[in-house]
């Protein structure tokens, strides 16, 4: 919706969203929380009133919308093919923004062993049987990974009346951002076990229970750690994948770390005219980020509209040391340009450095670093212009 | 007396170490903003949460309206008010913004709805 209202803003006339759901907004409305949108509305708002805000303007704008509608095929020549309860419709576009989003991984994407009972789910699914359908999940909770979804499910979970016994994450640091933890687990005593993770699952029909283990070092089991959790429910938030089944279908280059496409500076992928933001192009931790990139992304949309979008130079963008990834991945055109990153692990007191070679472009102090935090740097014209190669990394 | 909290008010999540006494803040470091000293403010004398939730909808398009309270509230009252709304009943519509519990716990705390539900036919319902 975002990317939809910077598109008509900059005078696109002819947009069309398609939403696989029954409703926009998507995940936002089972995200009833609130946090959402300090950056972008200055305000603390809920999942839903954050959507809202983007709904009125994709009605006050007169954006058309398809609901209920899956994209069945698109191809390098941006040709998509929908299908809904109206039949098989056929679109020809100039240009394509993708906007997926992200999937959860689940309990077989981390292969844990064990009896294969009910009772155990993503806790984005506990989310929108709780906040949407009215369903409540379990009495007795054990949470495995503590990505930010299931610090809010914890304590959704506690005010639902059910009882909550741990969350147990099997890195040394966890994977959610602080303020969750706190307000999450801190404020209700929910311990949070570093280093743990589940060995066993046991249960015949319900879940009956759970077998926990700490790890050592090099991430193997501590003997003699293992203990046996009785608890009915098991919430896994062990990570998010983008969605980009359409795009590998359309022969869209991915970049394995990201499971994004690969971008140059203005979100283009590897199909010219095919541009990617938000979520299925790399995993946020905040939506207000979402919005921004998707608004920055628009400018190259016209730009390629108008035929400015051109290729005037092809620099890679080399990962260094302590960062995990970086978006763009590519430069091709003299703008200034936002990079985004994740780092490699917690730490205190780093330098973010932009080079070419041994000349350093530019730097940047970083008080804490946190892999569950991303991090935007914006680097103006002037500092891209002339250079040969980048590379970016974190001492 | 010293302390190190987490700043929960934006996603900058500051880390806030605080010598006080009492309510008396005598130092504190790591806040990169004035919100973050009336955090530590409220957490050492009052600390406050906004409780957000749901709530039963009758003939609703969907069959629960995502409430918050108008304004945060003692933490101490989230188990209790998270034990109201499990009991209540609204009736559709529901506009966003709508006050649908007034006064809970005699301690002037409203619940606002933030969300829009639409009044329909069950056959109708959108998650069906």
């Amino acid at each position: 919706m975002a990317a939809a209202v910077a598109c008509r803003q900059k005078g696109i006339e002819d947009i069309l969203l398609i939403e696989r759901g029954a409703y926009l907004g998507g995940i936002l409305n089972q995200c009833i929380h609130d946090g959402f949108g300090l950056e972008k509305f200055h305000a603390s708002l809920t999942g839903p009133e954050y959507a809202q805000r983007y709904i009125e303007q994709v009605i006050e704008k007169d954006i058309p919308f398809l609901l209920n509608s899956t994209v069945l095929n698109l191809t390098p020549q941006k040709e998509v093919i929908v299908i809904n309860d109206k039949g098989l419709h056929h679109y020809k576009a100039k240009t394509i923004i993708l906007a997926m989003g992200c999937r959860e991984r689940t309990r077989g994407a981390i292969g844990i062993p064990g009896a294969r009972p009910s009772g155990i789910y993503t806790a984005g699914v506990a989310q929108e049987l709780i906040n949407l359908k009215n369903y409540m999940i379990g009495k007795k909770v054990v949470i495995l990974g503590s990505g930010d979804i299931g610090l809010i499910m914890a304590r959704r979970l506690i005010l639902e009346g059910a009882e909550v016994l741990m969350v147990a994450e099997k890195l040394p640091y966890s994977s959610g951002l602080p303020r969750n933890i706190n307000q999450c687990l801190y404020d209700f005593d929910i311990p949070l076990l570093l280093s743990h993770t589940a060995v066993d699952i046991k249960g015949n029909g319900r879940l009956s229970g759970v077998t926990i283990a700490q790890l050592g070092k090099r991430g193997g089991v501590i003997p003699g750690t293992k203990r046996r959790i009785a608890c009915d429910t098991l919430l896994l938030s062990v990570g998010l994948i983008p969605e980009n089944e359409l795009s590998r279908q359309a022969g869209i280059i991915l970049d394995p770390v990201t499971g994004g496409p690969q971008v140059d500076e203005r979100g283009q992928t590897s199909i010219p005219g095919i541009f990617a933001c938000g979520n299925v192009l790399q995993v946020h931790d905040i939506v207000d980020n979402v919005s921004l990139e998707a608004e920055y992304i628009v400018e190259g949309v016209v730009e390629y509209l108008e035929g400015r979008l051109t290729k005037e130079r092809e620099i890679k963008v080399e990962l260094g040391e302590g960062l995990r990834y970086v978006v763009p991945q590519r430069l091709i055109s003299r703008k200034d340009t936002i990079f985004s990153f994740r780092v490699n692990q917690p730490g205190q007191h780093k330098v973010l450095l932009f080079e070419e070679g041994r000349r350093l472009i530019k730097k940047k102090s970083l008080r804490r670093v946190n892999p569950a935090e991303m991090v935007r740097v914006k680097l103006s014209s002037l500092e891209l212009e002339g250079i040969k190669r980048l590379k970016v990394r974190l001492v | 007396m010293h302390r190190e909290f987490i700043c929960i008010v934006c996603p900058n999540s500051c880390h806030i170490s605080v010598e006080y006494e009492g309510t008396n803040i005598k130092d504190i470091k790591g806040d990169q903003c004035p919100k973050g000293r009336d955090y530590v403010k409220n957490e050492i004398t009052n600390p406050l949460r906004v409780f957000t939730g749901s709530v039963l909808v009758e003939n609703g398009d969907f069959p629960l309206v995502s409430v918050k309270t108008s304004s945060p509230i003692p933490k101490q009252y989230l188990k209790k008010v998270g034990e109201i709304t499990r009991q209540m009943k609204v009736e559709a519509p529901v506009e966003l913004g709508q006050i649908v519990a007034r006064n809970l716990l005699n301690k002037k705390i409203d619940l606002i709805a933030t969300r829009k539900i639409k009044k329909i036919n069950k056959k109708n319902s959108l998650l069906s």
